[in-house]
């Protein structure tokens, strides 16, 4: 089906948040935060790339992984003690994102 | 999970094949990858190096240590300099009066330090450091002793001519392999008895590595030198005691210090209380700087890389596109050929990712400790490292596979 425009502002929306989040991966401060830290933000990232991959074809694995991705967020985000205003400005995209997903989550592909 | 790793398996084939195939193209998108993960790693190396060898430096002055001097420590732009200019330095007798008087205290040392040559026979060394400490220096003052002795108490009081030299000093002036405790050596002119030699250390950045130290007792230093005088930095040194915190022993150092030196309640006090925290802490902002300056060269590096990766990704699937029709028609699943050519990418990432980190490790061994101070290549680096090589290829090559992936297998085929 073809793509609803939503969606498709969503998804640049996202991609540009993770061309300007990904350097943060290896930033100094979240290296501090210990060993692993900087390899769980990356593959935070990575998966919410893929998901808006999906979700721009109009996958229903897309909605999925990003659904997952933003829980695993949430709880690092906890872990880290990083939740600042900033995690909960992201927060509140990410249920605004979830949300618009949902409501056309009928309309996507079940395939890969 | 059996089909899983049969897929993985045969993923992993099918890539190695594309890439041996190519090995001039794999090559080039693997020096991208290389150069920005040595960048990034390099950096990221050199700053943990310098900041653990600095935090080292600091540590051996202690933690629990609150230094009795007429400057305080934390300099700054606003740092009105001017208002300490007239204050007394520390002196021996205060020492003393504190020493009988302070109750939060393990250990306690009145220090001096000025340059000096050290001459031996015919062997001379230039402008070496000689510290005037009192007998509690040790307890204060971390080092190890490789061959000979510490002062006695009686040795300090008395002020013998006597004293204990760096590993460095050593080898200079015994370079003909004499035996040097016992032996005399001369320091300003005055014939001094070597009784021990410091166990070698290695260069501190802060300078203050015992290497090219001569320690001897402040009581005898003070025969023919001003220990009054400014140029030698005179400081009493406090250590804590076991369970007192850093501010409680500075509540009592700041009582007694305005009772030693008579000051009236509305006096302000003429004396600073110092902690190594706030050298670590002047050291915190240059960190953070150096550490920003690597992250911005290597993350364009690292995306330079990532654009070759995903460029050589997107040539690969065009090249093999009736391969893939072929393989679909055969009855490949969208999910194998994604796998196929996400494995080829991140394979490549990782390969490329493995040789920067490899050349970095070899350069911290090549380089060794001539550069001034050990470097060493952490476990965290590695790991970011890795990481980051293994989500480029993820990144990078996770569009031309899906592409790859839902080509239809007649258009595929008829591709050529």
């Amino acid at each position: 089906m073809k793509r609803p425009k939503i969606i498709s502002i969503i998804c640049i929306i996202g991609f540009l948040w993770i061309v300007f989040t990904f350097p943060g991966m290896f930033s100094p401060a979240t290296k501090k935060l210990g060993d692993w830290v900087p390899a769980v933000y990356g593959f935070i990232i990575a998966l919410s790339f893929i998901s808006y991959i999906g979700v721009w074809h109009m996958k229903r694995w897309g909605v999925e992984i990003y659904i997952g991705v933003v829980c695993i967020k949430q709880i690092f985000f906890l872990f880290t003690d990083q939740m600042g205003m900033g995690a909960i400005i992201g927060a509140a995209f990410s249920l605004w994102f979830i949300i618009t997903f949902l409501f056309y989550y009928r309309r996507m592909s079940l395939n890969l | 999970m059996h089909l899983f790793l049969a897929i993985i398996k045969e993923s992993v084939i099918f890539a190695w094949a594309a890439l041996a195939a190519n090995r001039l193209r794999t090559f080039l998108s693997l020096l991208g990858i290389t150069i920005g993960i040595f960048s990034i790693i390099t950096v990221f190396t050199i700053v943990d190096s310098l900041e653990h060898n600095l935090r080292n430096g600091i540590e051996e002055l202690g933690n629990n240590v609150v230094y009795i001097h007429k400057w305080p420590w934390d300099f700054n732009e606003d740092f009105p300099w001017w208002k300490y200019m007239n204050r007394p330095v520390p002196t021996v007798q205060e020492f003393d009066k504190l020493n009988g008087r302070v109750n939060t205290a393990e250990a306690m040392a009145f220090h001096v330090a000025g340059r000096k040559s050290v001459k031996y026979k015919n062997n001379t060394v230039e402008n070496i450091t000689i510290t005037g400490g009192s007998y509690e220096y040790d307890r204060i003052s971390t080092f190890d002793i490789a061959e000979g002795r510490y002062f006695t108490e009686a040795e300090s009081t008395a002020g013998r001519n006597i004293c204990i030299i760096g590993s460095t000093i050593a080898e200079t002036l015994f370079s003909n392999g004499e035996y040097a405790i016992g032996k005399q050596i001369k320091i300003g002119g005055r014939n001094i008895q070597v009784i021990g030699i410091f166990k070698k250390q290695g260069e501190s950045l802060l300078g203050n590595s015992t290497d090219t130290q001569v320690l001897v007792p402040v009581n005898y230093i003070r025969n023919f030198v001003d220990i009054r005088s400014e140029n030698l930095d005179p400081y009493i040194a406090v250590k804590a005691k076991p369970g007192i915190t850093n501010e409680q022993l500075k509540d009592e150092l700041k009582g007694l210090m305005r009772g030693i030196r008579q000051l009236s309640p509305e006096t302000t006090e003429d004396f600073a209380l110092n902690e190594t925290k706030v050298i670590s802490q002047g050291f915190d902002g240059m960190f953070e700087v150096v550490g920003l300056a690597g992250w911005i060269i290597g993350g364009f590096s690292i995306l330079v890389g990532g654009f070759g990766i995903a460029n050589i990704m997107f040539v690969s699937v065009r090249e093999r596109t009736s391969l893939i029709g072929i393989q679909k028609s055969l009855g490949a699943k969208n999910y194998f050929i994604l796998m196929q050519f996400l494995f080829e990418s991140v394979f490549l990432s990782m390969l490329g990712g493995l040789i920067g980190l490899l050349l970095i490790w070899g350069l911290t061994l090549l380089i060794g400790d001539s550069a001034g101070m050990e470097i060493f290549l952490s476990r965290s680096n590695v790991i970011l490292g890795i990481t980051i090589s293994f989500l480029i290829g993820v990144v990078s090559g996770f569009v031309p596979a899906y592409g790859a992936s839902q080509l239809d297998p007649v258009e595929a085929i008829r591709s050529n």
